[in-house]
């Protein structure tokens, strides 16, 4: 008797989950693979690297995908909007209010990416390329950021009418007598429906990723200039990485120069460096520390662009600030004493030839 | 615009309506209803300064051409690139970049504030909006041309946006006052023949009027963005 009620009160018990599992809606968090506490930031670097995995385009003929890829929507459009969120952490998909959300697509091509396929019919006449020089800061390519932008494009719209298009010059040959032709330029055109210009305007969102690199390009298909006859150019981003009055980049490693004083070089010394995202780099130094002295801290330079777990080096060059004040005759005598064991030695020789 | 606050506006005035559960004065609901639709933060949805960085064409009011620029040079004056008023609105070369003046630090994203120096270069060529004590071919007014290398130039590239309010607004009607001649941008009509023809004369006058105003048309216009810092305190 007792073990079939507790197998009965265990059923029911599975049901009941079973019944609040598909009815308490989506983890969108573990669809995104991020923490519950994940920055926006994070939230839409997941949501750009599973799209571009998950589009169907890049997925075809696959249904699961398909599915994967609006549930990636549903999550990104929920857990990218403050208001949503908050309602999404208190109360779940259902506690959500039924708003006008927009589509995917919408969502999607707002931030479209380099490499989406594109069927790029050769003869099709294309709009001019619009190239923006997009400046950014080191501390943008050492930690990434967002820059959103408004695109303001004239559009084409069907208007009433027709128009002309495809003109083009052609011979034609009229037929003057028996046996005398004339052969005549004319202007030949088809007959297109009409269309207009009219300005809209939308926003796109393009990503600074990590380890960016000078020149590199962000290109959004389709935002440059219209053509009356064919398809739109492409809006490019190009980066442009700003000098920066601490640290010089040469490729993922960072360099930067600290001036000690002569008894720092002589005794040793403790300090710290802030990096470009506010954290300290410690440095302790024991010894004696040459002026061009240089100091590797593996793992504090950039990341790596292809893969941010790699991480270049920080290379500190030290140089010495000698004494402004010169030193009187009881100094001087207790130098050569204390602390300049050395025989005096006066090398003469032509430095400028490597000798 | 407005019609992106209506709608959430009213579904909080049903809420409302259905929270209270009086009995119903339709013109004094409908009267509030209008009053918070006209409250309504609508800002977020649009974005209306021209800022550092961005990618504008800009539209002379009075004679509906845009500013342009291409590589076809001046016959006659400085001999410098040319800059012309096209009535196209689909060219690339009618492109200029907002930026600011040599050696000022001008932050990406930041609003253009009125009476602020700036340089405005040209896309496609990297040179910058340039006047000189040069005499314009057609109307004999002063040069404007297209000057420099990979957006450097000179001190005669520095012009002021003159603007009523406190930031130059994307559907603001501007004037371009140079620093340095004080000569105002401006276009008066006179056509250019082949090779560019139709192409009107763009000028530098000393005049404030109605053929010096600008307003910026299609473009690709730069957010203000929050410091990096404020997005990882959610």
């Amino acid at each position: 008797m007792a073990p079939r009620s507790v197998n009965l009160w265990s059923v029911c018990c599975l049901l009941l989950c079973f019944v609040a599992a598909v009815f308490a809606g989506r983890d969108f968090y573990k669809i995104l693979g991020v923490p519950k506490t994940a920055s926006i930031k994070d939230i839409k670097k997941a949501y750009r690297k599973l799209a571009l995995q998950l589009h169907p385009d890049r997925n075809q003929g696959d249904p699961e995908a398909q599915d994967m890829f609006s549930d990636l929507g549903a999550a990104y459009e929920v857990l990218s909007d403050e208001e949503k969120r908050k309602q999404y952490d208190k109360f779940g998909e259902e506690g959500l209010k039924e708003g006008h959300s927009s589509s995917h697509d919408d969502i999607f091509s707002r931030i479209i990416f380099r490499f989406l396929p594109q069927n790029q019919d050769r003869n099709v006449p294309r709009g001019n390329d619009i190239v923006l020089d997009l400046e950014v800061t080191l501390e943008e390519v050492y930690s990434g950021n967002f820059v959103e932008v408004v695109r303001n494009k004239p559009v084409a719209k069907e208007a009433p009418g027709t128009r002309k298009c495809n003109c083009r010059q052609e011979m034609r040959t009229t037929q003057l007598g028996p046996g005398r032709f004339q052969m005549t330029q004319e202007v030949v055109c088809d007959q297109c429906p009409n269309v207009k210009l009219v300005n809209e305007e939308r926003t796109l969102e393009v990503e600074i990723e990590q380890g960016v690199r000078d020149d590199m390009e962000y290109p959004f298909i389709g935002e440059g200039e219209p053509h009356i006859d064919g398809e739109p150019g492409d809006l490019r981003f190009r980066i442009k990485v700003l000098k920066h009055p601490v640290f010089e980049r040469r490729g993922d490693d960072l360099y930067t120069n600290v001036t000690i004083s002569l008894v720092e070089a002589l005794v040793g010394f403790e300090m710290e460096i802030t990096h470009l995202d506010g954290h300290k780099v410690h440095f302790v130094r024991d010894k004696i520390t040459k002026p061009g002295a240089k100091l590797w801290k593996k793992g504090e330079g950039l990341p790596n662009f292809d893969n941010v777990n790699i991480r270049g080096s920080l290379i500190v060059t030290f140089d010495v600030d000698f004494p402004k004040d010169q030193l009187d005759e009881q100094q001087r005598a207790g130098m050569r004493e204390q602390l300049l064991k050395q025989e005096s030695i006066q090398k003469v020789y032509n430095g400028l030839q490597g000798y | 615009m407005l019609t992106d606050c209506i709608i959430p506006c009213a579904e909080h005035f049903l809420q409302l309506m259905l929270n209270k559960m009086r009995s119903v004065r339709c013109l004094g609901r409908l009267a509030l209803l209008v009053f918070i639709a006209l409250q309504c933060d609508c800002r977020d949805t649009e974005f209306n300064y021209v800022t550092c960085g961005s990618l504008v064409k800009l539209l002379n009011t009075r004679h509906n051409v845009r500013l342009h620029s291409h590589d076809v040079k001046y016959g006659s004056g400085s001999g410098q690139q040319s800059v012309t008023g096209v009535e196209s609105s689909d060219d690339a070369n009618s492109y200029w970049r907002i930026r600011g003046k040599p050696n000022a630090p001008c932050e990406r994203g930041a609003p253009i504030k009125c009476g602020q120096a700036i340089r405005i270069t040209h896309m496609n060529t990297g040179r910058n909006l340039h006047t000189h004590h040069f005499v314009s071919p057609l109307s004999s007014n002063q040069e404007v041309s297209a000057f420099g290398e990979n957006g450097e130039g000179d001190d005669l590239d520095v012009w002021t946006v003159q603007c009523s309010g406190t930031y130059w607004e994307r559907d603001e009607a501007v004037r371009f006052k140079h620093k340095g001649t004080e000569v105002f941008l401006s276009v008066t009509g006179e056509q250019y023949n082949h090779p560019i023809r139709g192409q009107r004369e763009v000028h530098g006058m000393p005049h404030a009027n109605h053929h010096n105003y600008w307003k910026t048309m299609e473009g690709v216009f730069i957010k203000t963005s929050a410091e990096l810092g404020h997005h990882d305190e959610l």
